[in-house]
């Protein structure tokens, strides 16, 4: 397919003697920071943080930022900085898989240093300790969170005969069971209806997202094939022989069209789902509501911020954060961009209460608000990156295949096991 | 005659066909860029060219740093470009028209270095790159590729042809020294094979992908394709300001290729039966 | 390796300027420290981003390590996973799949384009130029482009299916959907570079074997593969290995379409792609090394397989 030889291996096959030698010389040794001069580089991703309040920091902080939005896989390019020394970040957006860098601890500021836990009780507490790693050593600053309910479509509710006020979706839907019975009702309605737009963002993540237990406790023991992690497999089946779902890959253009078709009037989702269902569904504006999830309050998201042992000035990083994730910067961050306070003080500011167009003029904090403040605290370990795929990948086999689920169930757990004994955890 | 012309009519017939699919993407490209994306997700979706061309690369210049990337690939490619041809010309030269001891075993490792998949060395190269201090910075790309196999073996086979011995005798008697002979005698002749060389090599690097995309970790120093890939990542609701910037990545190699595309096909096919 | 044409220094420095001189060590040494500079750039950079990055992934491999944290001599025991891992062996199935179903027909359009061509026809540079037009695109921006074309719903394709009154195809979600989307960019990309190496082959063999075979009242089909194939042979060889090498080292076109796991059932997850999301977004540099031996020793097999199969078929 390539002339010769590979594309790479062309560029790769040699290599510069004179020059390449100079270079060599030249470059210096030890890690260089992302930051240019005496500005502090922030990493983040779109949406991540409110680009107002970035660019206020100097004026109401007095440091300076240089924000750098990091696009692709943000992990990767962050661990990759890691490992490579250089351009690491002063400061780094941190995702809601932050337990996975607390083996890698080290590599940060431990926040309580300058004292964060002054502040702890501002914060939901499911969310701080979350930021905490199993030595004590605190690496992530709560931002947002993402409480998870049920968005609908009115429209299409009322054409199949189901509620469409929030209060009584609310009671009508109170359980996963009761949900998969209103999809049931949904398709003889509406032929081709769905009520998940892939099986697992939307069902198995979400039903997830709900319990307290998820795939290992804090000793290290695999808790994955329990009875918690296998109702939420079962729930999934069910969608899936039911064909309740459309199949699409989630926030690319198939799920834009499915969310504006009305294939899919209802999933469960975290509150910045909006940011994605706003611009990919602008003909919708208007018939979506909001309410408590099937199955009860849960958490899908929500990030950290955290400061690397390579930033020369970590106590200016500190103070920047703390501006940055005040509860009054949190209310307007939510307004601004969306994100969803961790901080429950914000849901009674004003500027959180506006209603909202998108949602007919329902007031969603409410909702979601509630949500945060209910969900139970869990534990997020550094091996749920390597775990959680195989659940996807059985699913996705199950649902694209036609494999038998309780045979896709065992393939996954022994896979996860597999992956374990490599990883030396099991 | 009528089935001579019948054959002939077919003949084309295929060609057409295979030529408007080999273009067919770069129309689609072009439709979409000029259009919303709301104006792609209809049905039947739109396939003439919109008037949203210029919104659309307002909006890439705005979420990338699109003159940014391009001039980082810019950069890498012509000094790459550059490294290739003077380096490689010049071992050629070498090892086609001189002897001496252990000519033969140099070869041999040369063709040998072939074998290894690049792939195998990603991993460790990053950390090499990682102790010296390259990665995120564009002499990690350069360096690597300065000088390669393919380039010498293949132009090696071109000198062996072109470069006449009678020549090299003449500027020897006239006291040229082995540098002066690569310049004055080897070079003049080899300019259709160095044009070759250099756009192979240009759009190769202009290209690549995978390793760019592992050490490139400065993000002010991204080349177009890793650009364009989290554009693509990051905005892929938004596809029309997607393809834009596609396009915008894609126009100017595709102009660099037609310049010299005659002269680059001929010489494909006769390296590759050489060879 | 040395032609006879090739003229050895040594006589001609013999009777120029040195001339009355007896060669010393010295002057060997001059003699040849051009010849030895001149090549040295390869050799130099080989060894330093060549050679020892093949050591040191040997290292590597016996180890478990993030790239951060410190080392941790694990033995055979990473060799021992890739063995058992079921994601490697669908990664390397994918991988053989995709290449089969890209390489087979790709080699096969080639070839009647080539012959096509190789007829008395006008507008040929024209033609061979928009053949030609994919090989030299951007692989990222190509994979985007097509993406559009498979996307399961509003996808260019599934748009035409439905036009047709057929019915559509979840490209991007069915495994081998998303391995024929693979396999078309492929074929859509190298199909013209291959035509054209074919038409070169073609111009080389002397007509008056078409001549003959015309004689012996040969039809077009017969001559093609009577004629044609065989004296291709060579040609037809060169192809067939650059598209392993190129198949097996498939990663652009997946990375960009399903991304980092490979989409639904990881089906578009190539040996490269699980190399690269094993050691680079997954941190395991150890592992991913291990991955790279193992790419080596299959691709080392298929080499092989193939060199045998082809000079088998030849004879």
């Amino acid at each position: 397919m390539t002339p010769l030889i590979t594309r790479r291996g062309f560029l790769k096959g040699g290599a510069a003697g004179v020059a390449g030698a100079a270079l060599l010389g030249a470059a210096g040794c030890g890690a260089e920071s992302a930051s240019a001069g005496s500005a502090l580089s922030v990493w983040y991703w779109t949406g991540s943080i409110s680009d107002t309040l970035l660019g206020n920091v100097q004026k109401k902080v007095g440091v300076k930022l240089e924000p750098q939005k990091i696009g692709g896989d943000f992990k990767s390019k962050f661990m990759t900085s890691l490992a490579g020394r250089s351009y690491v970040p002063d400061i780094t957006g941190i995702n809601s898989d932050v337990a996975t860098y607390f083996p890698d601890a080290d590599q940060f500021v431990d926040l309580r240093k300058f004292g964060a836990d002054k502040v702890k009780d501002q914060y939901l507490d499911w969310k701080w300790q979350q930021g905490v790693a199993n030595d004590g050593r605190m690496i992530g600053f709560p931002m947002d969170t993402g409480p998870t309910a049920l968005y609908y479509r009115t429209d299409i509710f009322k054409k199949a005969g189901l509620p469409t006020d929030p209060a009584e979706v609310e009671a009508h839907l109170g359980t996963w069971d009761d949900y998969l019975a209103a999809g049931k009702k949904l398709q003889a309605a509406i032929a081709g209806t769905c009520i998940a737009s892939a099986t697992v963002n939307d069902i198995f993540d979400q039903v997830m997202a709900q319990s307290s237990k998820q795939y290992m406790d804090r000793q290290n023991h695999f808790i994955g094939d329990q009875a918690h992690v296998r109702n939420a497999w079962d729930i999934s089946v069910k969608v899936i022989k039911s064909n309740l779902t459309a199949k699409t890959v989630s926030l690319t253009a198939d799920w834009n069209a499915v969310m504006t078709n009305g294939k899919v009037p209802c999933f469960v989702g975290a509150v910045w789902m909006k940011n994605f269902l706003g611009p990919a569904a602008p003909k919708t504006k208007g018939m979506w509501r909001v309410c408590r999830a099937p199955g009860g309050a849960g958490n899908s998201g929500g990030s950290f911020l955290g400061v690397t042992k390579y930033c020369k000035r970590p106590e200016d990083a500190y103070n920047a954060i703390r501006y940055l994730e005040s509860t009054k910067n949190q209310a307007f961050s939510y307004q601004d961009i969306n994100l969803f306070p961790s901080t429950p003080a914000s849901y009674k500011d004003p500027i959180m209460r506006k209603p909202d167009p998108f949602y007919g003029g329902q007031v969603t904090v409410d909702i979601f608000g509630s949500a945060a403040e209910q969900v139970k605290p869990f534990y997020f370990s550094p091996y749920d990156d390597a775990i959680t795929p195989a659940y996807a990948t059985e699913l996705g086999n199950v649902e694209s295949l036609g494999k038998d689920p309780d045979q896709a169930w065992n393939d996954c757990i022994g896979q996860i096991k597999r992956t374990l004994q490599h990883t030396g955890v099991i | 005659m009528t089935q001579a012309r019948f054959a002939r009519v077919l003949a084309h017939l295929v060609l057409i066909i295979g030529a408007l699919i080999s273009l067919f993407p770069f129309y689609w490209m072009i439709v979409m860029a000029t259009n919303t994306t709301g104006d792609i997700f209809q049905f039947p979706p739109k396939l003439t060219f919109g008037s949203h061309l210029l919104g659309n690369i307002r909006n890439v210049l705005h979420n990338i740093d699109f003159f940014g990337s391009f001039l980082n690939t810019l950069l890498v490619a012509v000094v790459t470009t550059a490294l290739v041809l003077f380096f490689d010309s010049l071992a050629a030269f070498t090892f086609a028209k001189y002897d001496f001891p252990g000519k033969r075993v140099l070869f041999i490792i040369l063709l040998a270095t072939f074998m290894v998949p690049s792939q195998l060395s990603t991993v460790p190269l990053f950390v090499l790159m990682a102790h010296i201090g390259w990665v995120g910075s564009l002499p990690a790309l350069i360096v690597p590729g300065a000088v390669n196999a393919f380039g010498i073996f293949w132009m090696r086979q071109y000198i062996q042809g072109a470069v006449h011995d009678d020549l090299l005798d003449a500027g020897r008697l006239d006291g040229c020294n082995f540098f002066r002979l690569y310049r004055q005698v080897a070079i003049p002749v080899l300019r259709p094979a160095l044009a070759f060389l250099g756009i192979f090599t240009f759009v190769t690097v202009w290209n690549d992908y995978l390793w760019p995309l592992v050490v490139l970790v400065n993000p002010h120093r991204l080349t177009l394709q890793v650009a364009l890939s989290q554009l693509n990542g990051l905005y892929n609701t938004d596809y029309s300001m997607v393809m834009a910037g596609t396009l915008m990545a894609t126009v100017p190699l595709i102009l660099v290729f037609l310049l010299g595309a005659r002269q680059f096909i001929a010489n494909l096919a006769a390296g590759a039966i050489k060879a | 390796m040395a032609t006879t044409s090739t003229t050895t220094p040594t006589t001609l420095t013999g009777t120029g300027r040195q001339t009355g001189r007896r060669p010393s060590t010295g002057g060997r040494f001059r003699r040849y420290l051009p010849l030895y500079l001149s090549i040295s750039p390869f050799y130099i950079i080989f060894a330093i981003f060549g050679l020892f990055p093949i050591g040191y992934s040997l290292y590597l491999s016996f180890h478990s390590w993030d790239g951060i944290g410190p080392m941790k001599f694990v033995g055979l025991a990473e060799f021992r996973y890739l063995v058992s891992d079921t994601q490697f062996w669908l990664s390397v199935k994918n991988t053989v799949e995709i290449w089969i179903i890209s390489t087979i027909p790709m080699l096969f359009l080639a070839l009647v384009i080539a012959v096509i061509l190789n007829s008395s026809i006008r507008f040929k540079t024209a033609y061979r130029i928009a053949f030609f037009i994919p090989n030299v695109s951007s692989l990222v921006a190509m994979a985007i482009v097509f993406g559009s074309i498979f996307a399961n719903n509003f996808g260019l394709l599934n748009g035409l299916l439905q036009a047709l009154g057929l019915s559509q195809v979840q490209w991007l979600n069915d495994p081998w959907g998303i391995k024929i989307a693979i396999a078309v960019m492929v074929i859509w990309q190298w199909t013209g570079y291959n035509a054209i190496i074919y038409l070169a082959g073609l111009q080389a063999i002397p007509t008056d074997l078409f001549e003959a075979a015309k004689v012996d009242g040969a039809n077009v089909v017969q001559t093609f593969f009577r004629v044609t194939v065989p004296m291709l042979r060579p040609i037809i060889l060169f192809t067939v290995i650059t598209s392993t090498i190129g198949g097996m080292q498939i990663f652009t076109q997946s990375q960009v379409l399903v991304g980092n796991t490979g989409g639904p059932g990881g089906a578009g997850m190539t040996m490269v792609l699980y190399l690269y999301q094993q050691a680079f977004t997954k941190n395991d540099f150890g592992y991913g090394a291990a991955i790279g031996w193992g790419l080596f020793i299959i691709l080392l097999l298929f080499s092989i397989i193939n060199w045998r199969v082809v000079q088998r078929t030849g004879k």
